[in-house]
């Protein structure tokens, strides 16, 4: 066994629970096994080669199970301004206290996983499959061993969910591992708006994985707002499969975390099928984040849109890695990738890799990356009408990251994640 | 106001454009900087007003009382100093609400004044919309974004009625305008008009004279003021051209 993951596989005996049902205990196993094969990834695998995951090995973070409590003040900076279902989840546990599920419509499931497994084991035993196994992504295996909570929101069939699901994790102290598993699952025609937000003081590892599954015709708009305090370590990756003419459209906001990663894997199974992956990214300080997509057309005339925003200033590193691929049945697809950044001082990067790997003859694809600075004429046209050098800068980083978030169509969710920019920009997130 | 004396200066690529430009502006005037292309017109206007790229050489500029080029461009602008640009820039992004307030409020700042409130503010920019005949749409635009060459003119003298600017330069802002776009555009710097201002309008043509009468002109000519005059100056240019002038174009 490699010897960085042998603290987590001896967490994992310790911890083992004893009271779920015998798959799930034979899945663990499996896929603990997996990690301690793969241990954590370098910087010789492709995928991760931008990254440094220092912070990460450096030090153990002790896989947490019970949770904790906090003020329910401590959710106000992160609630959204309209009315919603809310699960909150405290060091990886869900708070009864802090969540305000309220009443939800006949034919939908909203609850933490670990209620999940009590309850309806059912519903969640798809969302551990066997890629966590078998497969490739250490964090996805590690995840499958050791999760003890999330969420999970099921519609069965048809059914509309009209106010957005709201799901906050918050976390504090330090050196603790708190791993998410989560479950999305849209029954055919079924709607629902869903926004993660991951926020917090301390300095611990959020390792979540989220299994997003829309039947044929079924519509999620998905935000998420990664906004972890500057110690904090973020990876969370979202695999979903998208049936035919369903619709997945997501926004990624991140601004916090010491390190963070997210990816996106989305499957386009079923003909027809729109997949939009959009997001900003805003770094400063020592903070290196990337976002990873890979957008995989398996079936025909899917189409799908991505389009990333990066800022990076002081010491910051901001990566992006899109591939497209297009299998050779996926005729008459349809996909875009474009990737922008504003690089703002000399000692902070990007890295940005948008892919194409295309077997089909009859598709339109393209993909795009750019990186550069602030326009020193708009710059000047600012300062000429007396506006202040810091100032004019801010505004225009500003107009630069909020033209990524206006593609978000629903109003309320647009205006969420543009407080959430101005409060960045203001340099008032108290870090 | 403006006491310009015995500048030269350089563009970034080395060239000296202006060779020895002496000008005196006094409160309440209104003068006309003509000359070929290649004077140094537009070089003037941009070292007024803080551009960044020209090297000053030698001599000084004296704006009531200070060096105007020891100050940066942000603080000029708060101080009264307003360039309407030749070719305004487009900002997508930047809505021009958020913008003129962002400016009106520093510029106030500077003045001792205190902020304008969401409704003050929008009072003042409907009367100053009115005055340019400008639709109330703009204000939820992008800076410049979408606007036509006209409209993007005519956007500049609205900034500058709403800022108020002590010192207005403007750089060909009759440029590319027709004649009822031009009659708003005069009527704008018409209203500016007071004792205590000063306009400097650089052109090309004597069209805009006729709507906005100078009290001095000055025809600029290998980058030093060749010829002063009063008005009949640039009436006599427009029938004789710039050829005595030695045209750079």
């Amino acid at each position: 066994m490699l010897a960085e993951a042998k603290p987590y596989v001896e967490a994992f005996a310790a911890t083992r629970a004893t009271n779920e049902p015998a798959w799930l205990g034979r899945r663990r196993d499996a896929a603990i096994k997996r990690f301690g094969e793969l241990g954590f990834p370098t910087r010789r695998q492709e995928s991760w080669r931008f990254n440094d995951l220092r912070p990460l090995t450096r030090n153990v973070f002790a896989p947490a199970r019970d949770g904790a409590t906090a003020e329910p003040a401590a959710l106000d900076p992160w609630k959204l301004k309209v009315p919603s279902h809310r699960v909150v989840l405290v060091n990886g546990g869900f708070s009864g206290k802090l969540s305000a599920i309220g009443a939800l419509p006949k034919g939908v499931w909203l609850a933490s996983t670990a209620r999940t497994l009590a309850d309806r084991p059912e519903l969640l035993e798809p969302a551990l499959r066997e890629t966590d196994m078998a497969g490739a992504q250490p964090f996805a295996a590690l995840n499958a061993a050791l999760f003890a909570d999330g969420f999970v929101l099921a519609l069965e069939p048809g059914v509309t969910l009209g106010n957005p699901v709201e799901i906050i994790h918050l976390e504090q102290g330090v050196q603790q591992s708190f791993h998410l598993r989560n479950l999305i699952r849209l029954g055919a025609g079924s709607r629902a708006t869903l926004v993660e937000t991951y926020a917090g003081s301390g300095a611990n590892w959020i390792n979540a994985v989220g299994v997003i599954d829309l039947a044929q015709g079924a519509a999620l708009t998905h935000v998420t707002v990664q906004d972890e305090s500057r110690e904090a370590i973020h990876l969370g990756q979202n695999r979903i499969e998208l049936a035919a003419k369903s619709r997945y459209e997501s926004f990624v906001l991140t601004l916090g975390g010491r390190l963070s990663r997210h990816d996106s894997l989305v499957k386009l199974d079923g003909e027809g099928a729109h997949g939009v992956l959009d997001g900003a990214y805003l770094l400063r300080g020592e903070q290196e984040a990337t976002n990873a997509t890979f957008v995989e057309h398996v079936a025909p005339g899917g189409t799908s849109r991505e389009y990333f925003k990066g800022v990076a200033q002081d010491r910051a590193h901001g990566v992006f890695l899109g591939t497209i691929a297009v299998r050779p049945n996926a005729q008459k697809t349809d996909a875009h990738m474009l990737n922008k950044n504003l690089l703002l001082s000399r000692r902070a990067a990007i890295d940005t890799k948008p892919e194409l790997d295309i077997l089909a003859d009859d598709v339109k694809c393209s993909h795009g990356a750019t990186v550069g600075d602030l326009d020193e004429a708009a710059l000047f046209y600012l300062e000429s009408r007396g506006i202040p050098p810091d100032e004019a800068r801010r505004m225009l980083v500003e107009a630069f990251a909020v033209e990524a978030v206006e593609r978000v169509e629903n109003p309320d969710l647009r205006a969420h994640l543009a407080a959430h920019l101005s409060r960045w920009l203001a340099g008032g997130d108290g870090k | 106001m403006l006491d310009i004396e015995n500048l030269y200066a350089c563009i970034p690529d080395g060239r000296e454009i202006l060779k020895g430009v002496t000008l005196s502006v006094k409160a309440g005037e209104v003068h006309a900087l003509m000359g070929p292309n290649g004077s140094g017109k537009s070089t003037l206007a941009g070292i007024l007003s803080g551009k960044p790229g020209y090297q000053v050489t030698a001599g000084t500029v004296n704006y009531e009382g200070r060096d105007l080029l020891a100050m940066p461009a942000d603080e000029r602008a708060r101080e009264g100093v307003f360039l309407a640009f030749q070719y305004p820039v487009e900002i997508p992004g930047v809505n021009n609400t958020y913008f003129l307030r962002a400016a009106l409020n520093a510029r106030r700042k500077q003045q001792g004044k205190p902020d304008l409130d969401a409704g003050q503010f929008l009072k003042l920019v409907r009367s100053k919309l009115k005055l340019l005949e400008i639709g109330e749409d703009l204000l939820q635009r992008g800076v410049n974004v979408g606007f036509s060459g006209g409209e993007k003119k005519r956007n500049e003298v609205f900034q500058m009625a709403i800022l108020e600017p002590r010192l207005a330069i403007l750089d060909e802002t009759d440029s590319g305008l027709d004649i009822d776009a031009l009659q708003t555009v005069a009527k704008g710097i018409n209203a500016l008009r007071d004792r205590s201002r000063a306009v400097v309008m650089i052109t090309h043509y004597q069209r805009l004279l006729n709507f906005v009468v100078p009290d001095r002109v000055h025809v600029l000519s290998g980058g030093r003021i060749v010829k002063s005059g009063d008005k009949s100056l640039a009436l006599e240019l427009e029938k004789s051209g710039y050829a005595a002038y030695g045209d750079a174009a």
